[in-house]
């Protein structure tokens, strides 16, 4: 009997080692051919996928990075971001703006065509921004145009009309503001104010957020929660010639290995949603050497501390905080997507050159710090430091809680001892911005729009304190601070703008309500068919102007069907062709 | 029995109501807001009451509860602006959409995300979800009651060692790694099925097709813990008096064990089955994730991890009823298996 089992014992590894075989080769396959040198064509398909899934695509509603993406594809906006991520005129042929910053003339390009068939005129742009800040459109960010005249008897729905809004002309229309906002132009450059079909109407309807309708160079032909987008080119485009892609595809709601499947067996064309491991595969296989970029998230992070109750409202606790951390460290986790980063403003609007203030990591000066809060501490004999635990709010399975883990460490070397507490998404807003509620936490913020105001206006400002929803989560209050984030809002001198938020930079390290350690990037990847793409300092995944050499593309999905495929039903998606003999000679790196 | 029944029934529609009700408050006094959630980490405070406000959830909770049972009841086109219903929208809300059952109609509400009725979400999940449950539990039964029976039969030989083991290797494997490792095997080396996805369009074949692994993933673990049941029933059950007795009468080993020992040892695995029932309605939520299968789970999974109150209400009301039903139907199948039954 002993033997038997023994027997099965031994017959059952060996099918586990083999599948595990089979399963776990690590096989990268490499990119068909080289890229070739060919000029914009038209046609093909773009596919690739998200992680996350898309709620809605209506332009007055939808405000996260995956909708913006395809925003981007169905809406074209009055003006938008060059190349080089500064603001240029898009629908708009030209924009003036008043010597005092408060009036904005748009004069609309002629003969822009909807994708209904209609014509872009200056009512449209009104009745679209109205729609997207009714009273009942659920806008999750319609404050952002609380200086448009008029916006808060129209928002409260004591207003029919948008009275800032003027039409001056069948193509002309004039923004009036009821005070000076340097930053207005990036606000019309987001999906929310885009023009939208006279379909849509004059209020909100929750279907419009599945059949969407706009002026960009793609229209929706299908959208299924959960499952995919499909754009096809508006052949009316403005843009004569343009859009090179007879459409996209975007699957939603695909885990990242998936996505890695379908890019590697030549079912999606880009993608950036790695795992850890295939990202780091990926970047150092040589023969994908050329074919990717660091794209800029436009995201800083690090953690809050509560500058209104105990123990941090001791500002000499918290310097002792920022002394401690070690950006580099964080780094370390997960490398070359997370840069070691120590002022509030990221790279991509503001580059930290040598001399910029900041936060910086001195372990002598922290344990100084600690000494002037009143708790004296000693690394040698570990005796002495902040008597109590302090919690920590991290998010679940996230990298804030592997963030948070490093600076339990790091801060235990000053002789704070800090508990992690991992709570859920809606947890965490909710207690985090809850006035006294939370002492410290995982902290970041996303830009808006690239102006290096949105930085510190909505959380380091007094007026984003709140009792609950609070969006100061250090609920930190400093007058100089709010005086000099006014005046760059004002100003329309990039460089007076660069001054000042150098001088609240300056404030933020000194009073450390955050402490900033890292900047995340996404690394994209592309086959060498796909043309003219380049991650883009501002809009993300813009795909809009890419084109295929089709003929390189043909060759890459021969090459890639070499693999044994069987069919079992009819008409299922995988395609199992035969290879030709110049695709397989392609296939040398493999 | 009739009596039995009835009382049965009402039992029956009291827990469900209970569970929906006790849903109801668990999920509206916690103390997380889904308005914040809903506008997300980049809206402003004055943003997030304005949509509190627009859902209805700037309102006590006993209103709120109030105006759920009349909206869920009342059969009154455009008047369900109980949680936010028609609230908001414009004045431009399609329809209330019900789902009927009998004389009973059911208005759900609009889930607060998509913004769509309950009904017509959770309408669009079930199907895929019925597709995998039901080739999953056939995997599950075939596989289950098949390897059991044998390995109950040739008690001692490598097939029992082996079953005991597999089976062991398969209630231990999490669906994820099951999952991955077909995935990664049969759709992505050999290319035999689809990497996932599911298209509502297509013929029987190709979705029957689609749905194999992931009914494979789910009917695997199943299938290990039905075997191992079935196997230690049959045990006890092969030594019985009344076993001993047939095999004496000179009955074929093939009766004795389909039809004396396997219908007796039935009675457990129809019990694990009916509350197997709710689990492969709504536990298939990895396995989903993994093939984006689009039915119940993912939508569940989403809905909780972003407080879609409507969404996940409608989700425990339907997980609550199949159970409930499945257990009803469970104890009735009790009677058509076991005549000691009828005759209580």
């Amino acid at each position: 009997m002993r033997s038997i089992h023994e027997k099965t014992e031994r017959a059952l590894l060996l099918l586990v080692a083999l599948c595990a075989l089979l399963a776990c080769r690590a096989n990268v396959t490499g990119p068909i051919g080289e890229r070739r040198d060919v000029q914009p064509q038209r046609g093909g398909v773009l596919r690739t996928a998200f992680f996350t899934n898309v709620r809605t695509l209506d332009a007055a509603t939808a405000f996260d990075t995956a909708s913006a993406a395809l925003e981007g594809l169905i809406y074209d906006t009055l003006v938008s971001y060059d190349d080089a991520g500064k603001i240029v005129p898009l629908l708009a042929e030209s924009v003036d703006v008043s010597a005092d910053g408060k009036r904005f003339t748009f004069t609309l390009r002629k003969g822009v065509r909807f994708q209904d068939g209609s014509e872009l005129t200056a009512r449209d742009v009104k009745r679209s921004l109205e729609r997207a800040l009714h009273a009942d459109t659920p806008c999750p960010v319609a404050s952002f145009y609380d200086r448009i005249a008029g916006y808060d008897e129209y928002r409260k729905g004591k207003a029919a009309e948008l009275s800032g809004v003027k039409l001056a002309g069948r193509y002309t229309v004039e923004i009036a503001l009821s005070d000076t906002d340097a930053t207005f132009l990036h606000v019309m450059a987001l999906p929310i104010a885009a023009p939208v079909c006279p379909g849509a109407g004059k209020t909100w309807d929750a279907e419009f957020g599945i059949s969407p309708c706009g002026a960009g160079p793609f229209r929706v032909t299908r959208f299924e929660h959960g499952r995919v987008v499909e754009l096809r080119r508006h052949d009316g485009y403005w843009q004569k010639g343009k859009p090179y892609l007879d459409g996209v595809e975007w699957q939603l709601g695909m885990p990242a290995f998936t996505q890695r499947f379908e890019f590697e067996s030549g079912g999606f064309d880009y993608m950036r949603e790695f795992s850890d491991a295939d990202s780091l595969l990926y970047r150092t296989h040589p023969a994908w050497k050329g074919h990717g970029a660091w794209a800029s998230s436009m995201t800083t992070a690090g953690l809050f501390m509560n500058t209104q109750r105990p123990p941090f409202d001791n500002r000499h606790l918290r310097r002792a905080v920022s002394y401690a951390l070690r950006a580099e460290h964080i780094a370390a986790i997960r490398q070359g997507h997370v840069w070691p980063h120590r002022k509030v403003v990221p790279g991509a609007i503001i580059e930290s050159t040598p001399g910029y203030p900041g936060q910086r990591h001195d372990p002598k000066q922290a344990l100084a710090e600690m000494k002037a809060a009143g708790y004296p501490y000693d690394p040698s004999t570990g005796e002495g430091g902040y008597p109590e635990e302090i919690e920590y709010v991290a998010l679940l399975e996230s990298f804030g809680q592997q963030a948070a883990e490093i600076y339990q460490q790091q801060l235990a070397r000053i002789g704070i001892r800090i508990r992690l507490q991992l709570v859920s998404w809606p947890t965490f807003l909710t207690r985090t911005g809850r006035r006294g509620e939370v002492a410290m936490g995982t902290s970041g913020w996303h830009a808006d729009y690239p102006h290096a105001t949105n930085f510190f206006e909505p959380i380091l400002t007094t007026k984003a304190i709140s009792d609950e929803n609070s969006q100061n989560l250090s609920f930190f209050s400093n007058r100089e601070l709010d005086e000099l984030v006014r005046r760059a809002r004002r100003t329309p001198d990039d460089a007076e703008v660069r001054r000042l938020i150098r001088e609240a930079e300056t404030i933020v390290a000194r009073e450390a309500p955050w402490v900033t350690s890292y900047e995340y990037r996404y690394f994209e990847l592309w086959h060498p068919y796909l043309h003219g793409y380049r991650p883009h300092p501002v809009l993300s995944q813009h795909v809009r102007d890419v084109w295929l050499d089709l003929e390189a593309r043909r060759d890459d999905r021969r090459a890639r069907a070499t693999r044994p495929c069987f069919r079992l039903v009819p008409g299922t998606r995988d395609a199992c062709r035969p290879a030709t003999r110049s695709a397989l000679a392609a296939v040398g790196g493999r | 029995m009739l009596r039995s029944l009835v009382a049965k029934l009402l039992w029956a529609l009291f827990t469900i109501w209970a569970v929906v009700t006790l849903t109801f408050f668990v999920f509206n006094v916690l103390p997380e807001d889904p308005a914040r959630v809903i506008a997300g980490p980049q809206a402003r405070p004055a943003d997030v009451a304005r949509i509190r406000e627009q859902l209805g959830l700037d309102r006590p909770i006993t209103t709120r509860y109030r105006l759920y049972l009349e909206q869920m009841f009342a059969d009154r086109v455009g008047q369900s602006a109980a949680i936010g219903v028609t609230v908001g929208t414009g004045g431009k809300a399609p329809p209330p959409s019900r789902v009927s059952l009998g004389p009973i109609s059911l208005d759900l509400g609009t889930s607060y995300l998509l913004r769509k009725p309950v009904v017509d979400v959770l309408g669009r999940a079930l199907p895929p979800t019925l597709l995998v449950g039901i080739l999953a539990l056939a995997i599950q039964v075939a596989v289950g009651t098949a390897a059991g029976v044998i390995a109950a039969h040739r008690r001692h030989t490598v097939f029992d060692w082996g079953t005991v083991a597999l089976t062991l290797v398969g209630i231990s494997a999490p669906t994820f790694l099951t999952g991955l490792l077909l995935q990664h095997v049969f759709a992505y080396e050999l290319r035999v099925f689809p990497l996932g996805g599911y298209s509502p369009e297509a013929s029987w074949a190709v979705r029957a097709h689609e749905a194999f692994l992931p009914a494979v993933t789910l009917g695997l673990f199943g299938a290990a813990y039905y075997a191992r049941l079935v196997r230690d029933e049959m045990i006890v059950l092969l030594k019985a008096d009344f076993i001993r007795t047939a095999r004496a009468k000179g009955q074929r080993d093939f009766v004795i064990l389909y039809r004396h020992a396997l219908r007796n040892a039935l009675v457990p695995l129809v019990t694990v089955l009916g509350l197997n029932m709710g689990v492969l309605v709504g536990g298939a939520i990895v396995t989903e994730k993994i093939f984006r299968w689009p039915g119940i789970g993912y939508y569940t999974v989403s809905a909780l991890q972003e407080r879609d109150g409507p969404i996940i209400i409608g989700v425990v009301l339907l997980f609550s009823t199949v159970v409930v039903l499945s257990n009803l139907l469970v104890d009735v199948s009790y009677a058509a298996l076991d005549p000691r039954v009828r005759r209580r």
